[in-house]
C-alpha cells in the first residue's frame, strides 16, 4: 500500500531566556501558539488541496506536521505539459487558492514541488498551512516561500507587512511559464542571492515588454511563446503583473475565459501505470482521518519516523552549552544549532504495519450493516479486545477500527439513528469521534451554525474580567486549551452562554464545564457551544441563578442521601466528624467534575454522565468517595477535608461501573429534586398517577433534617409488582399500631409501631422483637418505612435504621395512606 | 495520600512546648493570588497556571514561634463575589484573615476593604486581620501605592505587607506576624483534633471568641 500522509518537521522560535509577560507569568511557547493556531486547518476539505491531519508538538519547540500526500508532484513530472494539462493546473490551482483565500490564508510557498498530483490527476495543493499557522511567518526564523516564485513586492516591502492572495498568484504566474515556456526551471545556474536580484530586475519590464516576454526571450523560448494562444498569454501576463494592484486574485482569475475556452475535465496531469490501481486495499475506503487514526494506534509514530530519515537529529546537550552567560541572562557564543533551520524534506508514512494489523479484519466489517431501524448487525462483538477493560479497547487497533467504521455510518444517519448511537455509545465511544457522538447524546440538532453567529459574543460587559481571569486557569496543561487561539474559543463561548441565557450569570466554574467540549470541537465553535448549552439544563438545570443557595443546597442534601441510602456506615462517620458536602461537593457537582480532573478523565466520566439522567453525578459522588472510604472510615475532619483539598487519585472505568451499578438498584423517586428540570416528552412515558403518589417539593431545611431519603408511592408500588420483581426487592416496615396495620397494610410488610422505638435515647438503639429479626434477615432489600401520613416518627425511625448501620432505608412519602389510593393494602398474613 | 496533613508540616515542628490551632480564612477578589500565596507557604511552591478556586480548599500548615508551634488550619475561599454567601461559613469562627488584593489593579483593592468592613462587623471580634498586597514582583504596572494600603491598615489596625507568590517575597513573614499576633494562652494535647474544622463550619451561634486556640 502507498502512504497517504507524510510528515514534515520545523521549529519555532523561542522565546528568549526568562521573558515574562506583563502578567509577571511566562510567554505562550510560539509552538504552542502554531499548535491552536493551525487547528483549523484540519477542517479544509476541498479535492485540490491535500488535508492536514494533525500537528504535533516536540521537545525545544519543534512542531511536526501531519498531512496528506502523493507521490507525484509538478516538479516531478518529466514533460512539461501540454495546453490542456496548463489550463487545468492553473484552474485547479486557483480553487484551492480561492477556497484558502476565503479562509483568509495565503500559501507563500506554491512552487512545483508543493504541488501534488493524485493518482486520478488532480491537482492537490501541498504545504499550504505553513504561512498562517506561523503567524504569517513571525513564530519562526526562517523565511518561508521559494525566491524562484516570490512575488517582487515580497522582498521589497518590510517582512513585517503580510502578504496578501496576490503573492501566490504571481508564483502561479512563474510556474505556468516553466510549463508554457517548456523549461524545467526558469534560471537554473543562479544562485540564490542573484536569484533574488533577478526577480527585482523584472520590475524595470514596461508595458512594452511584459515580464512574460521578457522570461521568454531570455531563456530563448520566443518561438514557443509567439506559438502559444492569446489567452494563455493574456493569462499569464496577468498574474505576473508587477504592482499588485493590477494583478487580479485567484477569484477573479477564475472568471477569465480561457476557462471556458478549454475542456479540460477529462484530461489527467499525470498518466499512472494501470498496476497501481489494482492494489487499492479496502482501507483505502476509509476517510483519512480515521486512516491515520488508526495509523498510530498501530504503532505508527511521527517523531520516530521524521528521526529515523534524520530529519530530527539529537545533539548531545553539552554541545549546546552557551560559552558566556552574562549576569542579565544574555547568552554568547552559542553554536547555531543546524537542524533548527528549516528543512521541509517531507517524509511519507508508510500504512504497512497498520495493514498487517488489521490483515485479519474480514471485507464485511468496513461496511457494517445497519437496518432501517438502526440495528446494528455487524459488531464489534467480534473482536477479541470487546472485553477488555476500556484503556486497552481504546488503543486496540482492530477494535477501535469496527467502531470507528460504526460509529461514522451512525453519525452519518443522525438523528434518526439516535437510539443506536445511544446503545453503542453503553459500550463505548470512540475517541475520534467523540465530539460528535456528545453531540447526539445531547440530542444537538438543527442550524447550530446560524444560532450561534446571530449570538453576541463580542460586546463587552461586566463578567469579562471574571471570564478572562479564569480562561487563562482553566486545564492550561493541554496544549489546545492553553493556545492563543483557545483562549480565544473561550471567552466567545463563555460570553455566547451568558448573552443566550439572560437568566443565570456567569459563576466560576463554566469555564471548567465549557473545557471538555471546546476541546472535542476546537474547530467548532458553535459546536462546543450547542453542546454546553444542551448539558447545563440537563444536569445543572438553575445552578447557575445569580442567587443559587437553594438549587446547590438541595442538590447537596440529596448527595448526603444518596450516601445514607447506599453506605451507612460511611455516612454515619461523615456526619460523626461533620464532613459535609459542603465543604468538598461544591466544585464537583457545580462542575460536574470537569474541575477536579484533568481532560482524559472527565472525557471518560461524561461518556458515562451523558447516558445518565441528572441523578446519575449523585452516584458519582458516591462513587469516588467510597474509592477512598477506608482513609475516610479512619480519619479525622481534618485528614478527610485534606484528601478532597485536590481530589486524590481516582479509577474513573471502577467509579463509572460502581455508580451505574448504584444508579439501577436506586428507586428514582429518592433523588427527586424540586430543582431539577422537569422531565420533558421523553420522560412521561410511564402513566400518570395520582399526584399523592408522585414525589413532591420539600423545603432545603426540611431535606436537611431528614437523613434518609424519600420514596414514592409510585415507586413503591413499581416494587411491589410482583410480576416485575417475583423475588421481592423491597420490605415496608409499617411503624402504625397494630390495630390500623391490622386492617390493611401493604403485602409483605412487618409492622414495629413506633412506640417500640425510644426515640429520646442519645445512641439509639433497634428494639428487640422478632419483627427486628426479620429486618435484619432482609438487610440489602429496600428498606420502606411508612407511617401514617408524613409522620415525623417514620423519619426518626428511619434515622435508627441508618444508625444502626442498616442500608437502603427510606421513608415512604406521604405515609402508608398513598397505597390506600392503589387499593393495595391487604390484611397481613401472619408471618 | 493520606498523610497529605502530614507533609505539609515542616521539619520544625517539635512538639515541645505549646501547640495552638488556629483557623485562618483568605479572603479577596478572584485572581489576586489566594491560593497562590497558600500554596507557597505550605508548599513551597508557585503554578503559573494556579486553578481558580471553587467553594473553597482546605490546607493545613505550622509554623514554630520560640517555645510555641503553631498549626494553622487554611480556608483558602473562591475570590468571585457570587461565592459571596458562602463566605461567612468559613470566616465564622475564624481567629485570623489575609484579605488579599493585587498591587496591579486598584479594584481589588477596593474589594478588600469591604471585606475589611464585612469581618469587622460579622466575624469574631478579636480576629486578627492581616491586609496582602499581592504580586509584588509587578511593582512596574502597580496601581495600588504602598503607602496608601499602608496608611489604610494603620487606620483599621491590620498587619499589612506587599508579598509575591511568585517570588515568595513576604509570604511566610506574613503568616509569621499573623502567628505572633495571635494570643496563645491555652495548651492543646494533641494537634489535629477531630472536631477543629467542624466547629468552624457549624458554629452558627458566632459566639466563638478569638484565642479559643485549643480544645
Ligand atoms: N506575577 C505574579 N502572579 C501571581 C502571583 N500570585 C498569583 N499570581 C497569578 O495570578 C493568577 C491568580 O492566582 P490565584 O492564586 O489563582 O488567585 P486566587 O485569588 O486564588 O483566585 P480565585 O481562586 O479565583 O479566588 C494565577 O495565574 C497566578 O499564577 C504573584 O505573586 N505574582
Ligand atoms: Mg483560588
Amino acid at each position: 500500500m502507498e502512504p497517504r500522509f507524510a510528515g514534515m518537521t520545523f521549529f519555532a522560535t523561542s522565546h528568549a531566556g526568562d521573558v515574562c509577560g506583563t502578567n509577571g507569568l511566562p510567554l505562550t511557547p510560539n509552538s504552542i501558539t502554531i499548535y491552536g493556531r493551525s487547528q483549523i486547518l484540519r477542517t479544509f476539505s476541498h479535492p485540490n488541496l491535500c488535508t492536514y491531519l494533525d500537528i504535533i508538538r516536540g521537545k525545544h519547540e519543534r512542531t511536526m506536521i501531519v498531512s496528506e500526500f502523493h507521490a507525484q508532484t509538478l516538479a516531478l513530472l518529466q514533460e512539461p505539459l501540454p495546453l490542456l494539462g496548463i489550463v487545468k493546473l492553473c484552474h485547479q490551482t486557483l480553487t484551492a487558492l480561492s477556497y484558502i483565500n476565503s479562509h483568509d490564508i495565503v500559501h507563500r510557498c506554491l512552487a512545483p514541488d508543493n504541488i501534488m498530483i493524485n493518482a486520478k490527476g488532480n491537482v492537490k495543493l501541498f504545504n499550504y498551512g505553513l504561512y498562517y499557522m506561523t503567524g504569517k511567518g513571525s513564530d519562526v526564523s526562517f523565511p518561508i516561500g521559494n525566491p524562484r516564485y516570490m512575488a517582487p513586492e515580497v522582498f521589497l516591502v518590510d517582512s513585517q507587512i503580510a502578504s496578501g492572495p496576490k503573492v501566490d498568484v504571481w508564483s502561479l504566474g512563474i510556474i505556468l511559464t516553466e510549463q508554457a515556456l517548456g523549461v524545467e526551471q526558469l534560471w537554473p545556474e543562479l544562485k540564490l542571492a542573484q536569484l533574488m536580484r533577478k526577480v527585482l530586475s523584472l520590475i524595470n519590464c514596461n508595458s512594452d515588454t511584459s515580464v512574460f516576454s521578457r522570461i521568454a526571450r531570455e531563456h530563448s523560448c520566443w518561438s514557443k511563446y509567439e506559438s502559444l494562444p492569446q489567452s494563455l498569454v493574456h493569462l499569464i501576463n496577468s498574474c505576473l503583473q508587477l504592482n499588485p494592484l493590477d494583478r487580479p486574485t485567484p477569484k477573479e482569475l477564475l472568471e477569465f475565459p480561457i476557462f471556458k475556452e478549454y475542456s479540460f475535465d477529462e484530461y489527467s496531469l499525470a498518466e499512472r501505470p494501470d498496476t497501481l490501481v489494482e492494489t487499492t486495499h479496502h482501507l483505502n475506503s476509509l476517510p483519512l482521518q480515521e486512516l491515520y487514526y488508526l495509523w498510530r494506534l498501530a504503532g505508527g509514530d511521527v517523531q520516530s519516523e521524521l528521526k529515523k530519515q534524520g530529519l530530527i537529529r539529537t545533539m548531545p546537550p553539552i554541545l549546546s552549552v552557551p560559552r558566556l552567560v552574562l549576569l542579565e541572562g544574555s547568552v554568547l557564543g552559542k553554536r547555531r544549532d543546524q537542524t533548527s533551520l528549516l528543512d521541509l524534506k517531507i517524509i511519507p508514512l508508510s500504512l504497512e504495519s497498520l495493514r498487517n494489523r488489521l490483515a485479519p479484519v474480514p471485507v464485511s466489517a468496513y461496511y457494517p450493516l445497519i437496518t432501517t431501524k438502526s440495528d446494528v448487525l455487524n459488531d464489534a462483538e467480534e473482536c477479541d479486545a470487546a472485553d477488555l477493560p476500556l484503556i486497552i479497547r481504546e488503543r486496540d487497533t482492530e477494535y477501535q477500527f469496527r467502531r470507528v467504521v460504526l460509529f461514522r455510518r451512525l453519525l452519518e444517519g443522525y438523528p434518526h439513528t439516535k437510539s443506536a448511537i445511544v446503545r453503542e455509545a453503553r459500550k463505548d465511544i470512540p475517541p475520534l469521534y467523540r465530539g460528535r457522538v456528545w453531540a447526539a447524546l445531547l440530542e444537538v440538532e438543527g442550524d447550530i451554525e446560524a444560532h450561534y453567529r446571530e449570538t453576541d459574543k463580542e460586546t463587552p460587559t461586566h463578567t469579562d474580567r471574571q471570564i478572562e481571569v479564569d480562561i487563562p486557569r482553566c486545564h492550561q496543561y493541554d496544549e489546545l486549551l492553553s493556545s492563543r487561539d483557545g483562549h480565544r474559543k473561550f471567552k466567545r463561548v463563555l460570553k455566547a452562554w451568558v448573552e443566550r441565557n439572560p437568566q443565570y450569570v456567569y459563576w466560576q466554574g463554566l469555564d471548567s464545564l465549557c473545557a471538555p467540549f471546546i476541546y472535542l470541537n476546537f474547530n467548532n465553535e458553535a459546536m462546543a457551544f450547542a453542546c454546553l448549552s444542551a448539558f447545563i439544563p440537563k444536569y445543572l438545570h438553575r445552578f447557575f441563578l445569580k442567587d443559587n443557595s437553594a438549587v446547590i443546597r438541595e442538590y447537596l442534601a440529596k448527595f448526603t442521601h444518596v450516601i445514607a441510602f447506599h453506605d451507612p456506615d460511611l455516612s454515619n462517620h461523615l456526619q460523626e466528624i461533620g464532613f459535609i458536602p459542603e465543604l468538598f461537593a461544591i466544585p464537583w457537582f457545580l462542575t460536574m467534575f470537569s474541575h477536579v480532573f484533568p481532560l482524559p478523565k472527565i472525557l471518560h466520566l461524561w461518556d458515562q454522565l451523558l447516558l445518565g439522567d441528572a441523578s446519575f453525578p449523585l452516584y458519582v459522588g458516591l462513587a469516588i468517595l467510597q474509592q477512598h472510604r477506608d482513609t475516610l472510615l479512619s480519619s479525622g475532619f481534618n485528614e478527610c477535608i485534606l484528601l478532597f483539598s485536590d481530589l486524590p487519585e481516582v479509577d474513573i472505568e471502577r467509579c463509572l461501573s460502581d455508580s451505574v451499578a448504584f444508579y439501577c438498584c436506586t428507586p428514582r423517586s429518592t433523588t427527586f429534586r424540586q430543582h431539577e428540570r422537569c422531565p420533558s416528552k421523553a420522560g412521561l412515558k410511564n402513566k400518570p398517577c395520582h399526584p399523592d403518589l408522585e414525589m413532591s417539593a420539600q423545603t432545603v431545611a426540611e431535606l436537611q433534617a431528614e437523613s434518609c431519603p424519600r420514596i414514592s408511592g409510585a415507586d413503591l408500588l413499581d416494587l411491589l409488582d410482583s410480576s416485575k420483581f417475583p423475588r421481592p426487592k423491597v420490605m415496608v416496615i409499617d411503624i402504625r399500631s397494630p390495630e390500623l396495620y391490622n386492617v390493611g397494610s401493604a403485602p409483605g410488610s412487618i409492622n414495629i409501631p413506633h412506640s417500640r422505638f425510644d426515640l429520646t435515647q442519645e445512641i439509639p438503639q433497634l428494639p428487640s422483637c422478632p419483627e427486628v429479626n426479620i429486618l435484619l434477615q432482609n438487610r440489602g432489600k429496600i428498606l420502606v418505612v411508612a407511617g401514617q401520613g408524613d409522620s415525623p416518627c417514620a423519619i426518626q425511625i428511619a434515622q435508627i435504621f441508618l444508625r444502626n448501620g442498616l442500608p437502603k432505608v427510606c421513608v415512604l412519602h406521604r405515609g402508608i395512606d398513598v397505597l390506600q389510593l392503589a387499593n393495595l393494602l391487604t390484611k397481613p398474613t401472619a408471618i | 495520600m493520606a498523610n497529605r496533613g502530614g507533609a505539609a508540616q515542616r521539619p520544625n515542628s517539635q512538639t515541645q512546648g505549646k501547640i495552638c490551632q488556629f483557623k485562618l480564612v483568605l479572603l479577596g477578589e478572584s485572581a489576586v493570588g489566594k491560593s497562590s500565596l497558600v500554596l507557597r507557604f505550605v508548599k513551597g511552591q508557585f503554578h503559573e497556571y494556579q486553578e481558580s478556586t471553587i467553594g473553597a480548599a482546605f490546607l493545613t500548615q505550622t509554623v514554630c514561634l520560640e517555645d510555641t508551634t503553631v498549626k494553622f488550619e487554611i480556608w483558602d475561599t473562591a475570590g468571585q463575589e457570587r461565592y459571596h454567601s458562602l463566605a461567612p461559613m468559613y470566616y465564622r469562627g475564624a481567629q485570623a484573615a489575609i484579605i488579599v488584593y493585587d498591587i496591579t489593579n486598584m479594584d481589588s483593592f477596593g474589594r478588600a476593604k469591604v471585606w475589611v468592613k464585612e469581618l469587622q462587623r460579622q466575624a469574631s471580634p478579636n480576629i486578627v486581620i492581616a491586609l496582602a498586597g499581592n504580586k509584588a514582583d509587578l511593582a512596574n504596572s502597580r496601581a495600588v501605592e504602598c503607602d496608601e494600603a499602608q496608611a489604610y491598615a494603620d487606620e483599621n489596625g491590620l498587619l499589612f505587607m506587599e508579598t509575591s507568590a511568585k517570588t515568595a517575597k513576604n509570604v511566610n513573614e506574613i503568616f509569621l506576624a499573623i502567628a505572633k499576633k495571635l494570643p496563645k494562652n491555652e495548651q492543646v494535647s494533641g494537634a489535629g483534633s477531630a472536631n477543629q474544622g467542624r466547629r468552624l463550619v457549624e458554629s452558627d451561634s458566632s459566639a466563638k471568641t478569638a484565642g479559643n486556640c485549643c480544645k
